[in-house]
């Protein structure tokens, strides 16, 4: 028997979500840490940080976070759930606006909108590696990691998959020895 | 919803099932987020089923809303290409693969959570991605004198949901209007 309460907060914390990611889910990473620790307690710091890693290894579109804190929660309806929820109302929106939209292109509003959002989904992301930086308690071995990819990023094209296996490999390797 | 303004770059009636097969590919290979980039190989370039002109805008507008660019981009070519159920489809077939691999991972990962070792990879693996979501912020900050605004507006933001904590649904309701007004502001009248 499901716990219909629990399948409901999940629905309800997830859902109006899904309307304020902006510029990608990365976006609602602050959000997202904020409502399963502090709010809910669906996770605690360290989950949490597992499941963002976890998250991340995985192929998919974004956010495949929402989903795996629904499944500590309430298992594979759990997910389901919060999966839903973060996808549907965007998705609605979208099916919605796209024929209005072609006869707005081009006009000034379209790209006022698109230029006033910029600046807020750069805070949001931002916002939201400090967020899990929090939540790993600021270990200084992440703020290495993290500060080691952002660089190598801007400094080279790579694959970003290939530091997350380096990484990955590099930690396992210092635990295991 | 089939839209008559769209081209006719259907040469014959894609299947559903051929729409559920190419989506449910591609979510199982893009990784990283880059679904858009992924999409424009499989159904652009290599399919044919959408023109550069057709997915431009399509892109253009995924971006735009909220929501998860890939997925969005996701419903508008399914839309395009079968109507309403075209989108379901395409949606479904993009987040079946990548659902059941992710929490097949986290159902692993459980047994072994007890593990040293595991968690430092895990450690890696994250601080690396948040090097990544770092890095694609940085990458976005707004820069120049003209930009003083914005980059008011993005600090401000930074300030308010990554260190006060504040929830971000009111922060982004406060904000959003001023940095779009401003944005109004500078295009002149006859815009772009």
């Amino acid at each position: 028997m499901p716990d219909w309460r629990t399948l409901w907060m999940l629905a309800a914390v997830f859902g109006p979500l899904s309307l304020f990611s902006i510029g990608g889910g990365a976006s609602l990473l602050a959000e997202i840490e904020h409502q399963s620790v502090a709010v809910h307690h669906w996770t605690t710091h360290r989950d949490f940080a597992d499941l963002f890693a976890l998250s991340r290894a995985a192929p998919g579109p974004g956010t495949m976070l929402s989903t795996l804190i629904g499944w500590r929660v309430a298992g594979w309806t759990g997910a389901l759930v919060a999966t839903i929820a973060l996808y549907l109302p965007s998705s609605l929106l979208i099916f919605a606006v796209s024929r209005l939209w072609r006869r707005w292109r081009g006009s000034r509003w379209h790209s006022a909108i698109e230029d006033g959002l910029a600046p807020i989904a750069a805070g949001l992301m931002l916002a939201g590696g400090l967020a899990v930086l929090q939540a790993a308690g600021g270990a200084a071995v992440w703020l290495a990691a993290a500060a080691a990819t952002a660089i190598l990023l801007r400094w080279r094209q790579l694959n970003p998959l290939i530091l997350f296996g380096a990484f990955g490999a590099l930690f396992g390797l210092a635990a295991a020895f | 919803m089939a839209d008559s303004a769209g081209p006719p770059t259907a040469k014959a009636r894609i299947s559903l099932a051929a729409l559920f097969a190419a989506f449910f590919r591609l979510g199982l290979t893009s990784f990283g987020g880059g679904t858009a980039a992924w999409l424009y190989r499989a159904v652009v370039q290599r399919r044919g089923w959408l023109d550069n002109g057709t997915y431009l805008a399509a892109a253009g507008l995924s971006r735009l809303l909220p929501g998860s660019s890939g997925v969005n981009l996701t419903v508008l070519t399914g839309q395009r290409l079968r109507g309403g159920r075209g989108a379901i489809v395409a949606v479904v077939g993009l987040l079946s693969g990548p659902f059941v691999v992710v929490v097949g991972l986290a159902a692993g990962f459980a047994r072994i959570a007890g593990s040293a070792v595991a968690h430092a990879v895990l450690d890696g693996i994250a601080g690396a991605a948040i090097g990544l979501t770092l890095a694609t912020g940085l990458a976005l900050v707004p820069r120049g004198r003209t930009q003083i605004p914005p980059l008011l507006v993005t600090i401000t933001t930074v300030v308010a949901v990554g260190v006060l904590r504040w929830p971000m649904l009111p922060v982004v309701l406060v904000l959003a209007p001023i940095s779009i007004g401003w944005a109004l502001g500078q295009r002149p009248q006859r815009g772009s």
